[in-house]
């Protein structure tokens, strides 16, 4: 059996983000934890490569991968001493939540595989960035505007609440 | 679109104008003189509550995403009381010295928390519903971790958000399921795709398991005894009876309307977690003896109860949903609002420090008591209709054993709820607190409170107008 | 869609994702690596929503723009939790689950 080009680069990303998703929640060391997330979050964004979402595999290279990861990089920077092992939980813990995992997983694909997908019969658009462009701001049906402005508000309201958190603690704070 | 739409999201737009007054007198205003805003942005809220009663057209506004009833503006109404008696309790705790720098910030959070409940209660499809719950919960967390010089109110904030992201992102899993087997994200063309194979089960189960971590139900209950006491007092007050009460209307109403068709799945499941809920509350809170670990406890319980409303999915069901949480509303927040002035004047969290309370501070002790009768369900009070309703709305569908355990509960939790009256007026002290000369805000906050708890339970005209609105609506 | 590639497996390999991070987030004890178990939820959410868009629904947008949303968000969360993390640093000079929690049943 041949594979397609496609078809091996989709095996290919499927695999690194099964292997580095285990070795993210299992690895001791933090700054490698972080490192294999990245790699994770770039398999992904060739998916969606695969898929034909250009756009939203920007979206994902430049917010999860350049954003979100390196922000936790600096946050471990800060917080952690790079190289040092921390501590796992118990063995027993550890299995015993493994199991039930597993076990949830298991149930969860056989009751996907067992269902039969209807694939819409109208016909397909290419995704095209105007449309992308066009969806988003307007206030139809299928259109986005309403949440693209809400989030607005949450952005601005993360962007207060993160600075009054971290920012340094002022003179009559610290006298408690 | 005509601009008169916008009047339509007459609640969002006042609120989002609110928040921006503020942010613009936060730039105009020194540092020192922030503090003159407190009873400016307080009145200004008491005005905009004020607005939500006036009438108001039903409409739905960009294709579908956002809806409103009379109903939903009667939500919007309840949650926007419970937040005006809140802003009033906590004028006193913003004028500390070390919420200085914060004030402004403290106001732009927590009305964003609230815009974020009116776009989920609005939502007419799942994006806008997602994003209205994650606008109010991360702002929240910021809320719960507010107090920075305190360790427990930073793990708080982190044990909120992240128990919330993990109940988000369980919850999505099942919405992406849903939405590879109907196609939508809105309600209307989900209900009408719906079909009944074992994956829709699941992504049930995935949702159902997303939104009991947010109204704190029993298997998922475990961030919220550690966030309740953590957090600073207002905050718990908010997030036990505000937050908690838009999750549960926007649960009850997904539940009503677009997933009607699979009610034999999850009738059963409320029905489980009624009973673990009430139980496992009662038995907590009757261990506790910190208050405000106390009121966290048996606020979970009080959830339990709500979930009785939930396994009656008609009009009669969702107007006992309603009123329970406009009556809880004023209990809850007249117990919370003398515990944070017990705590806030002389520091005392403990049910011993309550001892012969009635001596020196009667008034505060009065309103306690009320209070706390009215959340354990004692006749003439408005909590004793909140809960009578419940119970007549579970037996009418026939589940007499669940009502049956409901009503031991309901007296098991009799018994804990008296106890802090017992300490105030029967229990002796050597040393009773010192006389509390309470600030007029407070004062305010739990006459209004005194008021509500006598007001809606005596006043028969309350329940019958969220009966009509509900009839509108139709479920 | 991928040319024989068949639905399901992109939908095992999300939910193995799923599952993951759910392992992740129960067994690590480092604030920052459970955040990170959060985020491969996230992201496997995202990768059903784009799936079904793109194998059942392509004449829609609805999945893909649900997947720039959460993203958004949970950028907006990441950032929160990280001031979170910071802040309690400051005062445990730790971000280990058992050392940062005071508060017990």
């Amino acid at each position: 059996m041949m594979l397609t080009a496609s078809q091996f680069m989709f095996y290919f990303f499927a695999l690194a983000i099964v292997i580095f998703s285990i070795l993210t929640v299992t690895s001791q060391r933090i700054l490698r934890a972080a490192t294999y997330l990245l790699f994770v979050l770039i398999s992904t964004a060739g998916i969606y490569f695969l898929l034909n979402y250009q756009f939203l595999a920007a979206v994902q290279i430049t917010l999860y991968a350049g954003g979100i990861v390196v922000l936790i990089i600096f946050s471990i920077l800060l917080t952690s001493h790079v190289g040092v092992k921390f501590d796992m939980v118990g063995w027993k813990k550890r299995l015993a939540t493994g199991i039930a995992v597993a076990i949830g997983a298991i149930l969860v694909i056989t009751t996907i595989l067992q269902y039969q997908f209807e694939a819409s019969t109208e016909a397909a658009r290419a995704v095209e960035m105007r449309w992308i462009g066009l969806s988003l701001l307007s206030y139809e049906k299928e259109g986005f505007v309403l949440p693209f402005e809400v989030i607005s508000i949450l952005l601005l309201a993360s962007m207060i609440g993160a600075i009054i958190i971290a920012r340094k603690e002022e003179k009559n704070e610290s006298n408690n | 679109m005509q601009l008169e739409n916008f009047l339509l999201m007459r609640h969002e737009l006042l609120l989002l104008l609110l928040a921006l007054l503020v942010l613009v007198f936060e730039i105009f205003t020194d540092d020192g003189k922030i503090h003159k805003i407190i009873p400016w942005i307080t009145g200004l809220f008491v005005l905009v509550t004020f607005a939500g009663f006036l009438p108001q057209t039903e409409g739905v506004l960009f294709g579908g995403m956002f809806r409103i009833t009379g109903m939903q503006i009667m939500m919007k109404n309840i949650l926007n009381v419970g937040v005006a008696i809140i802003l009033l309790q906590s004028a006193v705790w913003l004028k500390k010295p070390e919420n200085s720098g914060k004030i402004s910030e403290y106001y732009i959070l927590l009305l964003s928390t609230l815009i974020g409940m009116n776009f989920m209660i609005s939502s007419g499809d799942f994006l806008m519903f997602y994003l209205g719950l994650e606008l109010a919960t991360i702002p929240m967390a910021v809320l719960a971790a507010f107090d920075r010089y305190r360790n427990n109110s930073a793990e708080a904030g982190i044990k909120l958000i992240l128990s919330s992201a993990l109940s988000s992102g369980i919850l999505l899993f099942g919405l992406s399921m849903l939405y590879g087997m109907t196609g939508s994200i809105y309600f209307d063309a989900i209900n009408a795709n719906i079909n009944q194979s074992p994956l829709m089960a699941l992504s049930l189960i995935f949702f159902f398991a997303g939104m009991g971590f947010k109204i704190s139900l029993v298997p998922f209950h475990l961030w919220t005894a550690d966030v309740y006491e953590g957090a600073p007092v207002s905050v718990t007050s908010y997030l036990s009876v505000v937050s908690k009460g838009a999750a549960v209307f926007i649960f009850s109403i997904i539940l009503f309307t677009v997933f009607d068709k699979l009610s034999g799945y999850w009738i059963n499941m409320v029905y489980a977690l009624a009973i673990l809920t009430m139980t496992v509350g009662n038995l907590f809170a009757i261990r506790q003896k910190n208050m405000k670990r106390f009121l966290a406890f048996s606020s979970i319980a009080q959830a339990g109860f709500i979930l009785l409303g939930i396994l009656n999915a008609s009009e009669f069901g969702m107007t006992t949903i309603m009123y329970f949480v406009l009556v809880y509303i004023f209990s809850n927040l007249g117990a919370f609002g003398v515990v944070s002035a017990i705590s806030y004047f002389t520091g005392k969290e403990n049910m011993d420090d309550y001892d012969s309370l009635y001596k020196n501070n009667p008034k505060l002790s009065l309103l306690l008591t009320i209070s706390l009768f009215s959340l354990a369900g004692i006749p003439p009070f408005a909590g004793f209709f909140g809960k009578f309703f419940l119970f007549m709305s579970a037996a009418s569908q026939g589940y007499y054993w669940l009502v049956f355990i409901a009503v031991l509960n309901a007296t098991i939790s009799l018994y804990y709820y008296l106890l802090p009256v017992k300490a105030m007026f029967i229990n002796k002290s050597e040393t009773p607190l010192p006389v509390i000369k309470s600030d007029v805000y407070t004062r305010i906050a739990l006459i209004l409170c005194a008021v509500g708890i006598f007001g809606v339970g005596f006043y028969s005209p309350v329940y019958e107008w969220i009966y009509q609105l509900v009839l509108q609506f139709g479920i | 869609m991928i040319e024989g590639i068949p639905l399901h497996l992109i939908l095992v390999v999300a939910t193995v994702m799923f599952f993951t991070g759910i392992y992740g987030f129960l067994t690590r004890r480092n604030l920052i690596t459970i955040l990170m178990s959060i985020e491969l939820i996230l992201n496997s959410v995202n990768i059903n929503f784009v799936a079904f868009n793109r194998y059942l629904y392509p004449q829609h947008l609805q999945g893909q723009f649900f997947s720039i949303f959460i993203i958004a968000i949970a950028a907006c969360e990441a950032a929160v939790a990280i001031a979170i993390i910071i802040n309690i640093y400051r005062r445990f000079t730790t971000i280990n689950v058992e050392d940062v929690s005071e508060m017990k049943y």
